[in-house]
């Protein structure tokens, strides 16, 4: 190894350089035999890596995992009972505070917060997908039929986002068609629910969950998933390119 | 059910299979690495209070990676064990998976698990994981650019060993 470059090269195969630093980076590659092989190796191994496996929690951790948090639940809610009969008024506040949420139109951040918590409580019931299918045709009629709407559905397969299937969904007071890819061990949500002129939140980070939103046709749409941001802005990229 | 732990099961129990996957490659031992994320989701759920909103697969991953470090010497001592168990996800288990491919991924499974902890965990947090070198940080306690290093250290030390095996 004698360019010094290398390191930069790898952050850039990791998604980690933007904008200029990354043309740069793409003009040195050009140039730089040594990169060019570099990066070719990091490519195959992280095809290899995407191989390998994920552990995943087994199902009796997952349940004494419930039934300890049951125990803490309880723990914690006796003490608060006492708390609560100390200091008296909390609940009536408590009460006028969810009123005014309820109330109140969901907000772009809300919006936000919503989709990431449908993606997170789906994927913690491990219920992510009701219809299972890599074919469009099988999934895009299934959610026109269960949501209502009939968004875009295509298989990017040869992209690296495999079609996986889909489902409804609830989130924010919108009923969602959900439709479901993988990539490697992750998983991606594209949300579609019919455009009522909401202002949708800007491109973020919610809790470890990338989001992105925007509109298209007369369908408001949302991917949300915990891959890199090249990846991510890669998937968005081809959501987009989706005829209707 | 109480707010704290409706928010902890939104916000942390989603990354449940993510701390697993770094607890069982940290630890290599499907026990130990049950014991630790026991050990750490309770942690979190007790401290749940005092995070703050931001990334909590980070956050959680950071608590794990502490259990495991406390869970001490005696832990890892037996950590030598086999990397079979029955907790493979779905598409390992596919059936059109030829033996070929099945030897393949077992002897990357090996070299990973060989790779010294420094250099195990960034390799795991970042591919497997897509974690930024920012979380990476954050989780390993180490500033970004030793992040940098360990993981072109990592990544050499698997092609070198790659050459031979795969």
């Amino acid at each position: 190894m004698s360019c010094k470059e290398t390191l930069r090269t790898q952050s850039y195969l990791d998604g980690e350089l933007q904008g200029v630093d990354a043309t740069n980076l793409e003009q040195h590659l050009q140039a730089c035999a040594e990169c060019q092989a570099l990066a070719a190796d990091i490519a195959d191994l992280s095809d290899a890596l995407r191989k390998a496996r994920r552990y995943r929690a087994p199902d009796t951790l997952r349940h004494r995992l419930t039934a300890q948090l049951d125990r803490e639940t309880r723990r914690a809610s006796a003490k608060s009972f006492w708390v609560g009969v100390a200091s008296g008024g909390g609940l009536s506040a408590l009460a006028a505070g969810f009123a005014l949420f309820v109330l109140l139109p969901p907000s772009a951040a809300t919006l936000a917060q919503s989709v990431v918590d449908a993606h997170a409580a789906a994927l913690t019931a491990g219920k992510t997908i009701m219809v299972a299918s890599s074919n469009h045709h099988t999934v895009k009629p299934w959610l026109a039929a269960h949501a209502g709407i009939s968004p875009p559905v295509a298989d990017f397969a040869d992209r690296g986002f495999a079609l996986a299937g889909g489902r409804t969904d609830e989130f924010a007071g919108n009923r969602a068609a959900v439709a479901v890819y993988r990539h490697g061990n992750h998983e991606v949500d594209l949300f579609a629910w019919p455009d009522r002129g909401a202002a949708l939140p800007q491109a973020g980070m919610t809790r470890g969950f990338r989001t992105e939103f925007w509109k298209s046709g007369d369908l408001d749409y949302a991917a949300v998933s915990d891959v890199d941001a090249a990846t991510f802005r890669a998937f968005i990229d081809l959501a987009k390119s989706q005829r209707e | 059910m109480d707010d704290r732990r409706r928010r902890f099961e939104a916000q942390a129990l989603p990354h449940l299979d993510a701390a697993y996957n770094l607890a069982r490659w940290l630890s290599r031992s499907p026990v130990d690495a049950d014991d630790i994320v026991q050990d750490a989701m309770l942690r979190a759920f007790r401290a749940f209070d005092g995070f703050r909103g931001g990334d909590a697969k980070a956050w959680l991953l950071t608590i794990v990676r502490n259990c495991w470090l406390s869970a001490g010497k005696a832990t890892r001592r037996r950590g030598h064990t086999s990397l079979e168990d029955e907790n493979l996800t779905a598409p390992d288990r596919d059936p059109e998976e030829s033996a070929i491919q099945a030897g393949t991924k077992r002897r990357l499974d090996t070299m990973i698990a060989g790779l010294p902890e420094e250099f195990r965990e960034v390799l795991i947090l970042r591919e497997m994981e897509d974690m930024s070198y920012r979380e990476i940080a954050e989780v390993t306690s180490v500033p970004i650019g030793t992040v940098m290093s360990r993981l072109a250290r990592a990544r050499a030390m698997l092609r070198e060993t790659a050459k031979d095996c795969l």
